[in-house]
């Protein structure tokens, strides 16, 4: 026997006071991990939302013109361009300094073209990049499988009287309507959505786009940098920063963060006070036990480190079991937050462990000195 | 010098405002080997004394020698190793820890040091058998009766074999029969050559001893050897020739 298994016996003989004993780390961890658990899941929540509101960052031709918009793109001629983009600028884009920040950087190309007799508006976009550069359309029948597809906007699947299934002529070529996409609000309900390559064929230009939009990784979002960077490798290029999106998404993860650490604190601060409460108590309850050790020579040191590994023991185990239940109840109750599908959080986990721990052995400070400085016969004679 | 020397011993309790002193000039020397029985009214000091002699708490007066020592020089660590290794205390209330099983107990003041768990197992198994308690080493204070339950806390008393038992009225909560038992183990050990100082309420047990001290209102009343001593030596102390 030594002083670990000594306190080891104690509490496994003593149980339901060592279950008292750890139920405000418990309790505090448990709170701790199904918080943070939540929170960290709608940061990740919040910033998928966010980016699909789009691209950070713009990069159009720079143009005598007013700036380049979806609806007032003038198209065909009527635009005096510095510098024509093409193909080869996404290179560019992706090669600058903070390229590995760089989520997506996709070429449209834009055209007014022929559609079955009506003069409509094409928006080319590699299919592959479709669906992550707007995770939010809704398509009634099928993407675009290859260069002959095409999804019509909600009106000018109205104006053309077509569904899936039908077909568009163009340029000599038939395309047939993979699908229709849902309104969105947006100018492209009334574009005619292909492949970029067919777009390209259709106006007769090898390898041109009319605008790039990139999406930034953005954690720390050093969009502005981003900006110049590419700015300074296409010196024929506008880059502009869509400030409204990154800023908006910034604050909002930020406020669940600190959301989140507030009310964490608060718990972690009263899980604290009760493990000194608790241990307290017990160190007043055990006096003739501490006076007994001392008397048969236990130094003080000793005493302390009995207690600090009673706590110790304590804290873990409450601990581990607090972050198995927090992130049980984090997963439970992730509907409620709007996360779809509630993950493990592991460094939530950890971290509420090790926090449980430190906490348990912080709170035992105090009453660990005091116990230490118990008089030995006071201790004896408190019969 | 004698083994132990109290010298004008004072003992008051509480600083200002109320105090209460327990012990009023306590002189008194004993050598090594002897068996003191002190006796007294509740309240005459012989609980404080005893606490003294090991080393729980020190005197506000007076000195106390053990051993060539002198208890006041030393510092807390060095006090709680002093009463490690010198002294063994026996308590009228046993104080075993609950929690812990008959040989469990015995281990306790093994728990600081060093050295195998099988080495202290069976030492404390050992000391156990010595006293009479072989095959109760799992069982728990509450599953010994109360004789049981002091012979555990003698054996604890005995771990580091030291030089001097104290006992405080460690038959006060037994019957006399139970409570003969107890002091016949006293004798026994006497007779190994250990120094004990026993407090005890009951006049009938101080034949046991070589040595009486009554205790009077914190002073010395009375102070005698029991057995046959060579003159000369009354009062001081010494040590007996008996060897069983
Ligand atoms: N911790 C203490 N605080 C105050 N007074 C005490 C304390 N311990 C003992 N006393 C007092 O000291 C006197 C002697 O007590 P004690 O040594 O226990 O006597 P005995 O053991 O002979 O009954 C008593 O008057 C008692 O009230
Ligand atoms: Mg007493």
């Amino acid at each position: 026997m030594n002083i670990r298994t000594l306190a080891r016996k104690n509490l496994l003989r003593r149980k339901s006071r060592a279950v008292f004993t750890g139920l405000g780390i418990f309790l505090g961890i448990g709170t701790f991990v199904a918080i943070s658990s939540i929170t960290m899941q709608m940061e990740g929540a919040v910033r998928d939302k966010l980016d699909r509101y789009g691209a950070n960052i713009l990069v159009t031709p720079r143009t005598e013109q007013l700036s380049l918009g979806f609806g007032d793109i003038a198209l065909g001629g009527t635009q005096v361009s510095h510098g024509r983009l093409t193909a080869a600028d996404e290179q560019a884009i992706r090669s600058i300094p903070l390229g590995e920040r760089i989520r997506l950087a996709v070429p449209w190309f834009l055209s007014a073209a022929d559609a079955s007799g009506k003069n409509l508006v094409w928006m080319g976009v590699r299919p592959v990049d479709l669906a992550e550069s707007r995770p939010w359309w809704k398509v009634d029948g099928a993407e675009i499988g290859g260069k002959d597809d095409v999804i019509l906007g909600f009106e000018a699947a109205a104006a053309l009287d077509k569904g899936p299934g039908g077909t568009l002529e163009s340029g000599g070529r038939t395309f047939r309507v993979a699908g229709i996409l849902k309104p969105t609000g947006e100018k492209e309900d009334g574009m005619v959505i292909a492949d970029i390559a067919a777009v390209r064929e259709l106006a007769g230009v090898k390898d041109g786009v009319t605008f790039f939009e990139v999406a930034a990784l953005c954690r720390e979002c050093p969009i502005e940098d981003i900006v110049r960077e590419i700015g300074a490798k296409m010196p024929g290029a506008k880059v502009s920063a869509i400030r409204s999106v990154v800023e908006s998404r910034k604050a909002a993860v930020d406020q669940f963060r600190r959301l989140g650490l507030g009310v964490s604190a608060i718990v972690l601060g009263i899980g604290g006070l009760m493990v000194f409460v608790t241990i307290m108590g017990n160190v007043q309850e055990r006096t003739r036990e501490i006076g007994i050790l001392r008397a048969v020579g236990f130094r003080r040191r000793a005493i302390r480190s009995l207690l600090f590994w009673e706590t110790g023991w304590i804290a873990l185990a409450a601990s581990a079991a607090g972050a198995l239940a927090g992130a049980g109840a984090a997963i439970a109750a992730s509907p409620l937050f709007g996360i779809a599908r509630g993950a493990v959080e592991w460094r939530a986990m950890a971290l509420g462990t090790v926090l449980g721990v430190s906490l348990g052995l912080l709170g035992t400070i105090p009453p660990a000195r005091r116990a230490a400085a118990l008089s030995p016969t006071e201790a004896i004679r408190s019969l | 010098m004698s083994f132990i020397t109290l010298e004008e011993l004072e003992m008051t309790y509480g600083s200002n405002g109320t105090s209460a002193t327990a012990l009023r000039g306590v002189s008194v020397a004993i050598a090594r080997g002897e068996y003191a029985v002190i006796t007294g009214e509740s309240g005459a000091g012989k609980s404080t004394l005893l606490c003294i002699l090991g080393g729980l708490q020190l005197p506000t007066g007076g000195r106390i020698t053990i051993d060539g020592v002198d208890l006041s020089t030393l510092r807390a660590d060095a006090l709680a190793d002093f009463r490690g290794k010198t002294i063994g205390f026996v308590f009228q209330a046993y104080h075993l820890l609950p929690y812990l099983t008959a040989r469990e107990n015995v281990m306790v003041p093994m728990a600081p040091e060093k050295g195998s768990a099988a080495g202290k197992w069976a030492r404390a198994d050992a000391l156990l058998a010595s006293v009479g308690l072989a095959g109760k080493e799992e069982r728990l204070p509450s599953q010994l009766s109360g004789g049981e339950c002091q012979r555990v806390a003698i054996a604890r008393a005995l771990v580091h074999d030291p030089p001097i038992l104290l006992a405080d009225e460690p038959t006060g909560n037994l019957d006399s029969g139970t409570g003969d038992q107890i002091l016949d183990l006293f004798a026994r050990l006497h007779g190994q050559g250990k120094t004990i100082l026993v407090v005890t309420h009951n006049r009938a047990n101080v034949e046991r001893g070589t040595r009486s001290i009554h205790l009077r209102d914190g002073r010395v009343d009375e102070d005698r050897f029991l057995a046959a001593r060579p003159a000369g030596q009354a009062g001081r102390g010494i040590p007996p020739e008996r060897r069983t």
